[in-house]
């Protein structure tokens, strides 16, 4: 199996041109055999020494992990795992389960070297010598991220909570719908009589209207605030920013905390991708006021041809090594679940200056007829 | 545009009849505004103040028959000299810039204190 590592110069066929012994057809048929290695692109094929450094690269595995040769040989192959995993030692894992077992299959996200991720099956093969001592190991690799999310499209259970993340989406804006329009109005209408009572009442009297009239302009914010936490009228009428940034001003402000949120949005995703990112950072959001004991946090929308890239980061104290608690594992469960339900990921790391930084990207088909409406300025 | 009693006139076009009411008393309580109309859709608040002429429309933004934007821009066109103020349950930036482009000169969220849509009023008739 050495014939994959490409680092070995094949010296016996250039030194010996003219020769057809049998060990040079050999060697012929090796170079031939590297030759293909080398120049397949639909799978990263390349060999790992036993430590876990990359010793060799092919077309395939430049193509779908975004690195020439030379900056990745010599490398430990961690490199391509999200944090998470890397914190749960999953790439030693791997190679321990290889070792153990003579091969590994595996299929998760991957990093690229831009940092984006693609859905990877992987297959690792510990390789011996003819003494039986290890090699090192083969890692076969293929982007699996298109076949992944037409699966997921097409599974049962994913289709079944996509419905019920829709329904519960409908009955929270029909419910918002209905505070809004009758329940406020009331209120609004209510106050206001109010105020004209107080108006035309003696002095005496009028401070203690005039104090219900107090209770009932609060009573308004209040219903506001829950139609904004059902569903933000901003969504439907001005934009995924605009609702993220009113959910900011008002939520995140009035914790105290410092905030800021950057986007390079030149059009509004669909209903349903705007609802998935609002309520994932509203959920991310949550947390940060809960535990993060932070002073400002950063959410940022970036968009790709393909996708939505946002990031949820914060100053705090940084994610808490213990097991978390069963409300806030629930919030992560949540999370995670509606990004992968939109065929997407979603991580959560230590931020590198300090901090928390949640992390998602969903895709964004450019098929989509809402896809084509542009943001209000 | 005034009343024979030197009052500005003021059509009130909202599809909820309770803030019709109020609305209604609110400016009624003050010497110098008559509320000459009430609609309770797009269509008949255009009708009324092609009639009445006011020279103040208060109008909801989500009205029945076309929207507040609708009317206002309708009204601007066929009795100019009226000046339309928005009075919305509705305070986003999309939804306010909608109604500016229609034609309204003041936009109030409904909630604000009655002093406040008095005021307001008073600011638009003076403009005529």
């Amino acid at each position: 199996m050495a014939l994959l590592a490409d680092t070995e110069p094949c010296v016996r066929c250039c030194t010996m041109p003219e020769a057809r012994h049998p060990e040079h057809e050999l060697y012929d048929s090796e170079e031939r055999f590297r030759l293909l290695v080398q120049s397949v692109v639909d799978y990263a094929i390349f060999m790992l020494d036993p430590g876990g450094r990359i010793v060799s690269w092919n077309a395939g595995a430049e193509r779908i992990k975004g690195y020439a040769a030379h900056e990745i040989i010599g490398r430990h192959f961690s490199v391509f795992y999200p944090p998470d995993d890397i914190a749960a030692d999953k790439p030693g894992t791997e190679l321990e389960l290889a070792v153990a077992d003579g091969r590994l299959e595996d299929e998760g996200w991957r990093l690229r070297r831009d940092g984006t991720r693609f859905w990877a099956n992987v297959v690792i093969t510990a390789l011996y010598d003819a003494d039986g001592s290890l090699r090192g190991f083969g890692k076969v690799t293929r982007d699996m991220t298109e076949r992944r999310s037409a699966e997921r499209a097409l599974d049962e259970r994913g289709r079944l909570l996509s419905h019920l993340i829709r329904a519960q989406e409908a009955e929270r804006q029909r419910i918002a719908w209905d505070v809004h329009d009758d329940t406020i109005q009331a209120m609004v209408a209510f106050g206001m009589r109010v105020q004209l009572i107080a108006d035309r009442l003696p002095a005496e009297h009028a401070e203690a209207m005039s104090r219900l009239g107090d209770t009932v302009s609060a009573t308004i914010d209040r219903l506001r605030d829950l139609t904004f936490r059902l569903h933000p009228p901003e969504l439907d009428h001005s934009g995924l920013p605009e609702a993220l940034s009113t959910y900011l001003a008002h939520v995140v402000a009035e914790a105290g905390l410092t905030w800021e949120l950057r986007h390079d949005l030149r059009r509004e995703p669909s209903p349903e991708i705007a609802i998935t990112v609002y309520r994932i950072c509203q959920e991310a959001l949550t947390n940060v006021l809960k535990h993060a004991r932070a002073s400002s946090v950063t959410v940022s929308l970036s968009a790709d041809d393909q996708g939505l890239l946002v990031g949820v980061a914060d100053d705090g104290v940084g994610p808490s090594p213990d097991a978390p608690g069963r409300r806030e594992h629930f919030g992560l469960i949540e999370m995670r679940e509606r990004a992968e339900l939109a065929g997407g990921w979603w991580s959560m790391e230590a931020a590198p200056g300090g901090g928390t930084i949640v992390r998602f990207w969903l895709p964004t088909p450019p098929s989509e007829a809402s896809a084509e409406r542009y943001l209000p300025r | 545009m005034s009343t024979p009693r030197g009052r500005h006139t003021v059509l009130i076009g909202d599809d909820q009849p309770m803030i019709r009411d109020i609305v209604r008393e609110v400016l009624e309580a003050e010497p110098d505004l008559a509320v000459v109309a009430m609609a309770g859709d797009a269509d008949e608040a255009i009708r009324l103040a092609e009639r009445h002429r006011p020279a103040v429309a208060i109008l909801d933004v989500r009205m029945p028959r076309g929207g507040g934007a609708h009317a206002a821009r309708e009204i601007r066109r066929c009795s100019p000299l009226t000046r339309v103020m928005a009075f919305s349950a509705y305070g986003d930036s999309a939804v306010v810039e909608e109604m500016r482009l229609a034609g309204a000169a003041e936009y109030l969220v409904k909630g604000v204190p009655n002093v406040a849509i008095v005021a307001a009023v008073r600011r638009l008739a003076a403009l005529g």
